[in-house]
């Protein structure tokens, strides 16, 4: 019974020319979105990439040069853009791009391509993801409306249930075509977004989880625009409703939940955050002072070690020892600070997804960024491994320095660059999604929530009496 | 006249026995009230930054004005870094370049988390230093936005805007007595713009009132008048466009539920499908600068400099610097290695100048495209204008980055006048310094 109500819904809304002509429209929207997310991928791509190997091939040139100096000229990397940029870029546009890996400091990710112009957009770039996200749940929600509304004010629906068809299955039929046509433009979506994209198992486990997500959703809002059509006598009340909820959850609860969050867990000022630290690096071991406490110390621990009288005696370069010294201690530090702001990230996150009870939209917007590798999480794992790369490199730089063969003090002391060649590359690798997912367990808990829910209310909540 | 005010008299009935019209507009009244006090919250956020980087330069200023009464009078020897070279002095003479919050924000935050606002200056910072990076925030939140007043102007207006005005002619034509009513003397065209112009005027009047009490708190009315004139008229003509666009799906409207559904699509296209696709093609244009240019300068030309020879930077900056070679250093016959290396940040400070300005050329390319395209993007034109008058888009920061380098300028040309005239700093020499670097504040003090 069920099939051939769908079938038949199936054949008015093709029958409808409107729906025909809207469909094309988002098929055509859908594939030059789709295009031009691809192409700006593209394009940024290889412009980090330009960038990346410009820089490298700098420092794979460097003239002669005494390690420590060659720390303190540093190396940039730059941040590739994620695996699924082209269709849902999240955090991306608001995060820096560039970040300076040198000693004695940790810098910040800077540049972001929001602070390169003036305000463009307020809900970002027009990619497949705003699309799915806002045009297609509306565009369904108007469908399910119309296809209620119309079967009340036409009678039609009150003649089907009098023929001993079950309202319930009825409702639930109408949603389960409206929502099957929500899925085919769906999978239309993330079918031209795997063919462009990559060809690895992990791309393939995201578009799945992206393809199950937004199914989900769409289910969501399908069943409970058909839900309240059904539930009010009036059709102006019952759109009023539909548009005020598609609001909340677009556009009101998920600005107001961010700027919740950031209010029950405060981040420290960046002018506190930066004296904190200074504060903390300062009972350290400051590398470039002589007369330092504990640059003292270490000296007499290396003088009874290699059983001597002075530095110079030493057959390693002592200074080289010092700056690794400051830097194992400055890296403490950094795990200190950052590691309370990502903790404070964390918490927010967390926070930010409970919002999903009452609002799946957000739910489904962090499930989106999230798979596409585009939100928080994914650039938190990009600034740590930057900064184990920064420790590993100026670790080879003092080890260089303190072991290469050249004696404390000698500061004019110089490598090649066959030393410096030899220095690895920073290659991101994103991370395995199945490694993350239980990041995303309260987004995904809170679409299956209301997605038991919705079906509930049609399965038990709808008002025979309003539509007989 | 008569006729005219009656209309509206029913019309505020009908809004007043209307529990959808008056929650939606209790909704949004509160709205901008939790908007204007994220803006209020941030003014003062920045605020007191300010004061605080302020007073710990006053703190740093005392202990080294110590430190030369300590040195002058023979009770300190001259530490490592010694107060007395023109270098160090300058060095150590705090010189913050700060961008004050205008009040205005609290009306508009606009681009204002997307930059830094304090910066230490020294004779080697450059306008895109790292330390200018923007206050630490949750990433996802930036990329949500912030719901401050401009937010719910220019997206939530349009909306409650909906609700107001959607079934206006549309109830009459459901109920199919809208031919009754022209039937009363009265024209369509005038019996909606009639009823329009309620609406409108009552949206106005409320937006004026709720934003005067956040004007007087910040002190918007003492300083910067004029431009909340011109935030009340950019409000006007707002709401005025948005009231064109649904009086015209009205007049041609075919029922309540039509003109709901057309209004609300209108919505979606003009306010996140038009600036979408803008901010997408001006992506593809204008890929995202990776600053290639500046990194250049800060690392490979700059480390070209410092292993130049040091007859061979003497020669470079007396050809930068003409005005050196009157100075007592110049006409000595013998190099003297510790005023050249002093000097080298005047040489790197004009290849970093010479970078920043390709940058903000490039950056300025990519804005002409954007502001081309304003025209089908009228959202996004009102944004950006709002932005402008609360001093919170690109040009404000472009402005406080002129004075940034302003800062560094002066930093140099102290530097070298002083160092290539051999000059010993006192206490009275410091204090001149001082108040040459008496904190540059970009905007509103």
């Amino acid at each position: 019974m069920m099939i051939s109500i769908i079938l038949n819904e199936w054949k008015i809304l093709v029958r409808n020319r409107s729906i025909v002509y809207v469909s094309l429209v988002f098929m055509l929207s859908i594939i030059s979105v789709v295009w031009m997310g691809n192409l700006q991928s593209k394009n940024q791509s290889q412009a980090q990439i330009a960038a990346e190997k410009h820089i490298r091939a700098q420092w794979d040139n460097l003239e002669p040069m005494n390690p420590h100096r060659a720390a303190h000229y540093g190396v940039y990397v730059f941040k590739p853009i994620s695996i699924l940029n082209s269709l849902d870029d999240g955090v991306s546009s608001i995060t820096g791009n560039v970040l300076k890996l040198e000693g004695h400091v940790q810098n910040e990710i800077v540049h972001s391509e929001a602070s390169q112009s003036i305000a463009i957009s307020r809900f970002g770039k027009l990619k497949p993801s705003t699309i799915m996200q806002y045009m297609v749940p509306l565009f369904l929600i108007f469908l399910s409306f119309g296809s209620i509304s119309n079967d009340k004010e036409t009678g039609r629906l009150k003649l089907i249930a009098l023929q001993g068809v079950s309202l319930e299955k009825l409702i639930l039929s109408k949603s389960l075509s409206i929502w099957l046509y929500g899925l085919i433009l769906l999978i239309f979506s993330i079918l031209l977004q795997f063919l462009l994209g990559s060809s690895s198992a992990d791309f393939g486990i995201r578009i799945g989880f992206i393809l199950i997500s937004y199914g989900l959703y769409y289910f969501i809002v399908v069943c409970l625009s058909t839900y309240i059509s059904a539930s009010f006598k009036n059709n102006t009340s019952a759109i009023s409703l539909l548009l005020a909820t598609w609001i909340m959850w677009t556009i009101f609860l998920p600005k107001i939940w961010g700027n919740t969050v950031e209010k029950v867990h405060p981040l420290p000022s960046r002018q506190n955050f930066i004296s904190q630290m200074k504060e903390d690096r300062s009972k350290g071991i400051d590398g470039h002072n002589p007369t330092d406490e504990r640059r003292s110390k270490l000296k007499e621990e290396y003088l009874a070690r290699y059983n001597v009288d002075s530095l110079s005696q030493l057959p390693i370069n002592f200074d080289g020892i010092v700056m690794q010294a400051d830097e194992e201690y400055g890296n403490q530090v950094w795990d200190k600070h950052f590691g309370n702001n990502y903790l404070i990230y964390q918490k927010q996150k967390r926070l930010y997804q409970l919002s999903g009870l009452l609002n799946p939209f957000s739910s489904l917007q962090n499930l989106s960024m999230g798979f596409c590798g585009s939100d928080m999480i994914h650039h938190l794992d990009f600034l740590k491994k930057a900064e184990l790369y920064r420790r590993y490199l100026i670790k080879t730089l003092n080890d260089k320095h303190a072991h290469g063969g050249s004696k404390t003090g000698e500061w004019r002391w110089t490598v090649d660059n066959t030393f410096f060649r030899s220095v690895k590359t920073f290659k991101y690798q994103t991370m395995k999604i199945k490694d993350q997912i239980e990041n995303y367990y309260i987004d995904i808990l809170s679409l299956i929530v209301w997605v038991l829910f919705s079906g509930f209310l049609i399965r038990y909540k709808i008002k025979r009496d309003i539509i007989i | 006249m008569s006729k005219y005010l009656d209309i509206l008299k029913f019309e505020s009935f009908h809004c007043i026995n209307s529990p959808y019209k008056i929650i939606s507009i209790l909704l949004y009244a509160i709205s901008i009230l939790y908007g204007c006090q994220t803006g209020y919250d941030l003014f003062k956020k920045h605020n007191i930054e300010i004061k605080s980087i302020k007073s710990k330069n006053a703190d740093f200023e005392k202990k080294m004005l110590v430190q030369y009464d300590e040195l002058e009078q023979g009770l300190i020897e001259k530490p490592r870094r010694d107060p007395t070279i023109p270098y160090w002095a300058i060095w150590n003479t705090p010189s913050y370049a700060l961008k004050s919050p205008s009040p205005m924000i609290v009306f508009s935050t606009g681009q204002v988390e997307q930059y830094g606002y304090y910066k230490k200056v020294t004779n080697w910072s450059t306008v895109f230093d790292n330390d200018l990076a923007e206050e630490i925030a949750n990433p996802e939140r930036l990329a949500l936005g912030t719901l401050d007043f401009s937010f719910v102007l220019l997206f939530l207006t349009p909306i409650l805007l909906i609700i107001l005005l959607f079934n206006i002619g549309g109830l009459e034509k459901d109920n199919g007595f809208d031919k009754l009513i022209y039937l009363n003397d009265i024209s369509k065209k005038s019996w909606l713009i009639t009823r329009f112009s309620y609406y409108f005027l009552v949206l106005f009047t409320l937006i004026c009132f709720l934003l005067i009490p956040y004007a007087v708190l910040s002190g918007v009315f003492t300083n910067e008048l004029m431009s909340f004139f011109t935030l009340m008229l950019l409000i006007f003509l707002y709401i005025f466009l948005w009231v064109s666009i649904f009086y015209f799906i009205n007049y041609w409207g075919k029922g309540s539920v039509d003109q709901a559904i057309k209004m609300i699509s209108v919505w979606v296209a003009l306010s996140i499908i038009m600036p979408g696709l803008f901010h997408q093609i001006t992506s593809i244009k204008f890929s995202t600068n990776y600053m290639v240019d500046y990194l250049d300068v800060a690392r490979d030309q700059r480390y070209e400099i410092f292993d130049m020879s040091t007859d061979t930077l003497q020669n470079e900056l007396l050809e930068s610097f003409p005005a050196l070679k009157s100075s007592v250093y110049a006409q000595d016959t013998i190099i003297n290695k510790g005023i050249i290396n002093r000097s080298v940040s005047g040489l790197v400070n004009i290849l970093n100048k010479k970078a920043a300005g390709k940058i903000e050329k490039e950056s300025e390319l990519k804005n002409n495209f954007v502001r081309s395209t304003l025209l089908l993007n009228p959202i996004m034109y009102f944004q950006n204008k709002i932005n402008e008058v609360s001093e919170a888009d690109y040009y404000a920061y472009k402005l406080y980055r002129e004075n940034i380098q302003n800062s560094i300028d002066k930093k140099i040309e102290l530097i070298l006048r002083d160092t290539w005239n051999k000059e010993e700093v006192d206490k009275e020499r410091y204090i001149e310094y001082l108040k040459e670097f008496k904190i540059k504040i970009t905007g509103n003090i």
